[in-house]
């Protein structure tokens, strides 16, 4: 999985990269509106190290914060996961705020929280939350009555063994959403880093494109593409693993 | 031990159909009872008023002499996370292991106890499915299609061992087995058709014991009448 | 009506409908991409558009707000925008980088790019005075390379200065965390001022210009190809943009101005427009400069301040570039700058 999604990754950089360029060669597009392999590979001579530092702090704020939205959506979604008032309110609300574009929400929690690390934080984590959420209200909310009826019938449910039920049966689904929640939660990293941050790729590529310097933003989108790849593709491996130990 | 109806109604929200249609019946316990018909004559929706998991019936539906009843189906799953063993020690109350065992042994269970659920067969499935609810507190199990999947021969130990050991306890076997119905119940509810709904009838099984004998001709007779009671 | 009157008025007709059709044809049409979202610093752009500046010379042009995305060079490259607005570093990078263009004039003659101070804090005399103070740049941003060559023509290190990244929230400056902060002196200096003056708080600008870091900010470019085969296109396209730039920057204008922006920019109070309007005057026409003029020694200047930076490879002689004659039309009136800056 790690090395498949790794090359995957590489195949699609490879496939856009040579389309700009050819691109660049069919309408003679200088090096500032397209650069050329030979100032794309000195750039990343240049910053390579700078930027891989840069996408392991991204990647960092990613992991935390996608095990805070984790750990939030799994609170939130056995809480609300009984069909009452309160299961649809957090469901209705969930639905509301994912609407709202984090660009229109950064301002307020950059003025809250300064453009350091908690604010890169929270973004990431309200990102990967809400889809992540609403998965685990799905899974929450929905009975798997054929194991759930004799526990029920003999009054041995209890909301633990009812929330281990509801996520052992649904594990794969878990697991996908989860290992698709670090794509989000890397998007949401990096838009905050895009929008105000002193540090992480994000903010890498910002610089890079108030100096219109596409060879810097080529780098760091296949830093991003690979470190993304690399840790999505451990996170599938741990769902695997998991699932293969738990269903056999 | 009574199970009464009156003039019993059902229809599901989603339905434009009663399910059961001023069923009138009275059945007694203890003992192994069944509920028989062809499919879709509402069997299972009884069962579940029976069980108190349906409420919004229309008419009488009461029991006398039983305090707690069960309810177990043929797609009941025990959870993945734990082998059967552990899963059944886990459910069983306390005193009660000695039950365990010997049902494990009756049910020829003994050599998946270490195993997890979804990897033994759908007849494995349900005997550990059934035993567990056995070993519960109960004065009413309801058994819908419980030995589905169970070969001829053990299917007779089971039930035939059920009623020796649970003599007090009353059963009531829903099934499209009608050799096994005439064969091993003592009162018969036979289910008709839908155009015969309403008209359920009580018929005598030949309610088999353990070492009995059993007669032919009298099953054949038995048989004959829940046929042409359906 | 008779019939000779019925022919009359059908020939009117036909005549006037011909020539509204003929006079659509002979219209060429452009595209002008801007640096920026519409604001007051483009009041010029704007108004060229707004009083039939481009019309008049027989243009139809879409004038385009720009952002950092929104690249002038790129579309010129692309065959996107005919003309564009881009900063003096955008240009000496793309040129760097074998870009084809030329520089037809430059709006700005005193960089709007300054930093805003409380008038609490020390005056910044000499550029000495930026020791041990918390100034704010944005990294990767202008702002923050003539920060540099300020803070190395003073023989300041980078640890003598608390150097803070900067984003479009101004909370840190004014809880006064961050003490000297970049602005736009004719949008945001305007708007920030007012809201200190607000608080009782009087402010000071710290002009680069002042201390001898003349770093050129927005200028007119299009394509070498562009200028080649239309030079008389650009010289049309140029002549109404400089006149458009004019009469925005002519204080009798001002209503009309203001009128055609806020058109564009309904976000700003009149008032800060207004005093916007005056702020920019000082920029684009003060009293010692001409309009649309090209500082040669300015772009020399930041050619090798780049250079130093390393923000370009080698040198690009980028006064090859620069097409001054282009610029040369009707720039014999007082300038409309009043010296408020001062």
């Amino acid at each position: 999985m790690l090395v498949r999604r790794t090359y995957q990754f590489l195949i699609v950089y490879c496939i856009g990269l040579a389309s700009l360029l050819g691109l660049k060669y069919a309408l003679s597009l200088s090096d500032y509106v397209i650069p050329s392999i030979p100032l794309i590979l000195e750039t990343a001579g240049q910053v390579f190290s700078d930027y891989l530092r840069a996408a392991f702090s991204t990647l960092s704020v990613t992991v935390l914060g996608q095990i805070i939205s984790i750990i939030l959506a799994f609170s939130v979604g056995i809480a609300g996961r009984k069909s009452s008032w309160l299961g649809s309110f957090i469901r209705a609300t969930a639905y509301n705020i994912q609407a709202y574009p984090i660009v229109a929400l950064a301002p307020i929690i950059f003025i809250l929280l300064g453009d350091g690390f908690l604010s890169r934080l929270l973004i990431a984590s309200i990102i990967c939350y809400f889809p992540l959420l609403l998965s685990v209200l799905g899974v929450m909310a929905a009975p798997v009555q054929e194991i759930e009826h004799f526990y029920q019938a003999t009054g041995r449910m209890s909301w633990q063994l009812e929330v281990k039920i509801r996520a052992f049966e649904n594990l794969s689904k878990l697991t996908t959403v989860i290992s698709g929640s670090a794509t989000l939660a890397m998007a949401g990293t990096i838009v905050a880093e895009f929008i105000a941050a002193n540090a992480g790729i994000g903010y890498s590529i910002r610089t890079a494109l108030y100096q219109s310097d596409l060879a810097k933003i080529f780098v760091a989108l296949f830093l991003i593409g690979i470190i993304i790849s690399l840790y999505q593709g451990l996170l599938e491996n741990i769902g695997q693993w998991i699932i293969q130990k738990k269903l056999g | 031990m009574q199970i009464i109806s009156n003039n019993l109604s059902f229809q599901y929200p989603d339905s434009d159909t009663k399910v059961i249609n001023s069923l009138s019946f009275s059945m007694h316990g203890p003992g192994f009872n069944a509920v028989f018909g062809p499919s879709g004559v509402g069997k299972t929706s009884l069962a579940r008023i029976i069980a108190g998991s349906i409420t919004d019936q229309e008419g009488d539906m009461y029991t006398k002499g039983i305090t707690t009843i069960l309810y177990s189906y043929n797609m009941e799953r025990l959870p993945g996370w734990s082998s059967i063993g552990t899963l059944l020690q886990q459910v069983t109350p306390p005193g009660r292991e000695a039950l365990l065992e010997e049902l494990i042994e009756l049910f020829a269970l003994q050599n998946v106890m270490d195993s997890p659920f979804t990897r033994i067969s759908l007849g494995q499935q349900n005997r550990s499915n059934l035993l567990r609810y056995l070993v519960q507190d109960f004065d009413l199990l309801i058994m819908d299609e419980s030995l589905a999947n169970v070969d001829e021969k053990l299917r007779q130990t089971i039930l035939l061992h059920i009623k020796e050991r649970f003599p007090d306890r009353m059963f009531l076997s829903i099934s499209h087995n009608l050799m096994e119905v005439a064969t091993f119940c003592k009162e018969i509810l036979v289910l008709g058709t839908r155009e015969k709904s309403g008209k359920g009838c009580i018929l005598q099984g030949l309610d088999l014991q353990q070492d009995a004998v059993l007669d032919k001709d009298r099953l054949d007779q038995s048989m004959l009448e829940v046929m042409n009671a359906c | 009506m008779n019939t000779t009157t019925t022919y009359s008025l059908l020939f009117f007709l036909f005549v006037s409908a011909f020539s509204s059709v003929a006079a659509w044809a002979d219209q060429q049409e452009l595209n002008y991409r801007l640096k920026w979202l519409f604001n007051i610093g483009a009041s010029g752009d704007i108004y060229a558009q707004a009083n039939g500046s481009f019309t008049a010379q027989g243009l139809k042009v879409r004038v385009r707000e720009g952002s950092p995305e929104k690249n002038a060079i790129n579309e010129l490259e692309l065959g996107r925008a005919d003309f564009g607005v881009a900063s003096a570093d955008q240009v000496i990078q793309a040129l760097d980088k074998g870009a084809h263009l030329v520089v037809l004039a430059q709006i700005f003659q005193i960089n709007p790019m300054q930093w805003i101070y409380r008038d609490d804090q020390p005056k910044i005399n000499k550029l000495a005075d930026l020791r041990g103070r918390k100034v704010g740049i944005t990294f990767g941003g202008n702002d923050e390379t003539i920060m540099r060559t300020l803070l190395t023509q003073a023989s300041i290190k980078e640890k003598e200065v608390k150097l803070s990244g900067v984003r479009f929230d101004f909370t840190p400056f004014f809880r006064r965390k961050v003490e000297i902060w970049p602005v736009y002196r004719n949008t945001q200096g305007v708007i920030l001022k007012e809201k200190l003056a607000q608080e009782g708080e009087g402010v000071r600008f710290f002009n680069p210009a002042d201390f001898g870091v003349h770093f050129v900010a927005n200028s007119i470019i299009t394509s070498e190809k562009m200028l080649k085969e239309q030079p008389q296109v650009v010289k049309k396209f140029l002549t109404a943009l400089l006149q458009g730039w004019k009469a925005a920057m002519n204080p009798a204008e001002e209503n009309k101005v203001l009128a055609a922006v806020k058109k564009m920019n309904k976000n700003t109070e009149d008032g800060i427009m207004k005093k916007q309007l005056a702020i920019t005057r000082e920029l684009v026409w003060p009293a010692s400069g001409t309009i649309g003029a090209i500082n040669e020694v300015a772009w020399k200047q930041t050619e090798a301040i780049m250079l130093r930076q390393g923000r370009i490879k080698q040198a690009v002689h980028v006064e090859k570039y620069l097409r001054q004659q282009y610029a040369q039309c009707e720039l014999t009136d007082e300038p409309s700058g009043t010296g408020v800056l001062k």
